[in-house]
């Protein structure tokens, strides 16, 4: 290729960016969502230094002065937000909830980004083999996908994590073995989304002449396939990445995700219940914070869906 | 149709089956389960298990038999064991092999005793007891969703961009990220608590009715108590569904047949009525026969939060005792619901849309 018309693909993909960008810009919520999205992300980046450090002389489990979203201080449960030093209050046992909240959207964001990158790759494969190849291979990984998208989502969930969990050696193994079970029963739609893109292309022109100059079917795959199913993967995983945090907190809520100490929006939620007279604010924060977590994922989503591709659609139908 | 039927159903049978030897090894593989916490009370020297006991114990529960030998049992019984050859079943831990038990297996109807949740209860009895307060709620949250959410998507596919389309829209948004327990959790707080310290009329926090105080178990007392974790459920519904519908109303909308019919004449409102509407009750269908499944398993998070004593706090409690015969009972309610909703849906396809033929 020379120099020409590598400066001419460089400055085509370059409008291509600006096209979407203004187009992702013009759809307010989505530029909302965007912001609030990054508030959410820098301050689960620096939650050790937003968080305030346990104070000198509380009667802490452990000793020192770096924020610690565990260290409990019995002497201090309950105090009402806007005490010196807890904004937003202590917990039950004194733990200081704004460090709990700033380490818990460590947890979320973290199952969220990576169920999402395992179930849209491991999709994205199945899809395009199933799409490339056809015949049985096709009629069996749709069966199945049709199977497994009816089944009933949270109470296998439910099981599963409770079985695999308990052999977790510690709390981050715990939480990978969750993102384990999600990307196991979350791979489904981007399957569907990209085996439809390769059904199309596979008939189109340029796959004859792929195929015709020598190129292995791998080659096709990753290099003519992929490459268009694109846009329709980078929507769906803006979605998925809500829906993973929601079941992420639901399943930590029930008491079966992640495990207290370690702090999770989730389970922050889980015994807020029985304090409820005493200290309703505890039930407040965590889950506005995975309110307005996924509504701006959402909110991105539907604009990014704007700006790549106008005529996709996804919609899901709900769990309870 | 009746060759597809049957090897509908020979699939059908097959996937059951495949799924239920799933889950019981998922169960019993794992570490820890039903006497984990006798284990741990050995620390205590007053109320120490000796290996005697918990040998009896694990008798009593059949978990002494090897995982293979347990799920034939789950499955036909153990009033027959002893006809199967010693190398295949092993032997207990007194090196005996195993004695005829009682049980008939879940082909026999026998679905085994609960563990803990209600010791010793027939499984069947504990879930018909809280089937019917499942059934209430699921039937009235999937209802007045569906009255809601199909006139509303409907509508908003039709006046596309209309202020209704966008109130509807950015409300589904809500709903749709709104965490189902903290929304219940929320109103809990609102209509629950701050509703009684302002001295308004307020509903009740949870439970399916009230144990005493004035009109205690009346009609009114259990819709009280059904109005929270309902409306929570109708809410979550309504978002998604109102949006499903709204997408399918506008695919149909751009076929070629809606605009013939429009060029032919026909007034607006038969277009979408008799042309469009009926084309666009086939993800409907799909909604409807998904919810079918959800009707008998109830709602694990709503329940939970409200304290509603239906399956799906049923399922949680039994998960989390390690009552595995609910569980596998649940899950194999659950299994035989989706399978057979699934082959509803797809016969009801026919009957709405005649173009599609299975054969």
């Amino acid at each position: 290729m020379d120099l020409h018309s590598e400066t001419l693909l460089t400055m085509e993909e370059a409008s291509q960016l600006q096209l979407v960008w203004k187009r992702f810009r013009r759809h307010r919520l989505a530029l909302l969502g965007a912001v609030m999205l990054s508030i959410f992300v820098l301050a689960a980046l620096f939650a050790p230094l937003l968080a305030p450090p346990v104070p000198r002389g509380a009667n802490t489990t452990k000793v020192g002065l770096l924020p610690d979203p565990t260290a409990i201080d019995p002497i201090n449960q309950h105090l009402p937000p806007g005490t010196k030093g807890h904004i937003l209050g202590t917990d039950e046992v004194g733990r200081d909830i704004l460090s709990r909240l700033l380490y818990g959207a460590r947890v979320s964001l973290y199952v969220g980004l990576m169920a999402t990158l395992g179930s849209e790759s491991i999709g994205a494969i199945i899809g395009a083999i199933s799409g490339y190849y056809g015949g049985v291979i096709d009629t069996i990984a749709m069966r199945v996908t049709d199977f497994m998208l009816t089944l009933p989502l949270l109470p296998i969930l439910l099981v599963l994590s409770a079985m695999m969990a308990g052999r977790a050696p510690t709390a981050f193994a715990r939480i990978n073995y969750l993102i384990i079970i999600l990307v196991a029963f979350g791979w489904m739609t981007s399957a569907r989304l990209v085996r439809g893109v390769v059904l199309s292309l596979r008939e189109q022109e340029f796959t004859e002449a792929s195929k015709a100059l020598g190129a292995s079917d791998v080659r096709i795959i990753l290099r003519h396939m992929l490459p268009n199913a694109i846009a329709p993967i980078i929507v769906n995983a803006t979605l998925a990445v809500g829906g993973y945090i929601i079941v992420e907190a639901a399943l930590s809520f029930l008491g079966f995700g992640v495990q207290p100490p370690t702090p999770s929006w989730g389970n922050m939620l889980t015994r807020v219940q029985d304090y409820m007279f005493q200290n309703p604010t505890l039930a407040i924060w965590p889950g506005l914070c995975i309110f307005l977590t996924v509504l701006s994922i959402n909110f991105m989503g539907d604009g990014l869906r704007d700006a790549l591709d106008p005529r996709m659609r996804s919609e899901r139908v709900g769990g309870g | 149709m009746t060759n597809y039927l049957i090897r509908r159903a020979i699939t059908m049978v097959i996937v059951l089956f495949l799924s239920s030897v799933a889950v019981f090894a998922i169960l019993n593989a794992a570490p820890g389960g039903p006497l984990d916490g006798l284990r741990m009370q050995n620390a205590d020297r007053n109320r120490r298990v000796t290996a005697l006991d918990y040998a009896r114990l694990e008798n009593l529960l059949g978990l002494d038999k090897p995982v293979h030998l347990r799920y034939i049992v789950w499955l036909a019984g153990d009033d027959w064991i002893e006809v199967l050859p010693v190398w295949f079943t092993g032997t207990n831990a007194f090196g005996e092999p195993f004695k005829n038990g009682t049980h008939k297996g879940i082909l026999r109807g026998d679905w085994g005793e609960s563990w803990r949740v209600a010791q010793g209860r027939p499984v069947l009895d504990v879930i018909k007891s809280r089937l019917g307060n499942t059934v209430i709620l699921m039937s009235s949250a999937t209802i007045l969703s569906l009255l809601v959410a199909v006139p509303i998507g409907v509508l908003s596919a039709v006046k596309q961009y209309s202020t209704l389309d966008y109130v509807a829209t950015t409300f589904s948004f809500i709903g749709i990220s709104m965490p189902v327990f903290w929304l219940g959790l929320m109103m809990i707080i609102l209509f629950s608590l701050k509703f009684k310290q302002w001295g308004l009329p307020y509903l009740p926090s949870g439970g399916i009715v009230s144990l005493r105080g004035p009109g205690a178990g009346t009609l009114w007392d259990r819709i009280k108590h059904l109005i929270m974790p309902t409306t929570v459920l109708s809410l979550l519904y309504m978002a998604g569904w109102s949006r499903f519908m709204r997408t399918a109303m506008l695919d149909v909308l751009h076929q070629d047949y809606i605009r013939t019919a429009r060029a032919k004449g026909l007034v607006e409102r038969v277009v979408i009525s008799k042309h469009a509407f009926r084309n666009a009750l086939i993800p409907l269908i799909t909604i409807v026969t998904l919810q079918l499944s959800s009707l008998f398993g109830g709602a694990v998070l709503t329940e939970t939060v409200f304290a509603y004593t239906g399956m799906g706090r049923l399922y949680f409690e039994a998960l989390g005792q390690s009552d595995w015969p609910l569980v596998m009972g649940y899950l194999l309610i659950s299994a035989v619901l989706v399978v057979v909703s699934n082959l509803i849906a797809d016969i009801a396809y026919v009957l709405v849309d005649p173009r599609i033929r299975y054969d």
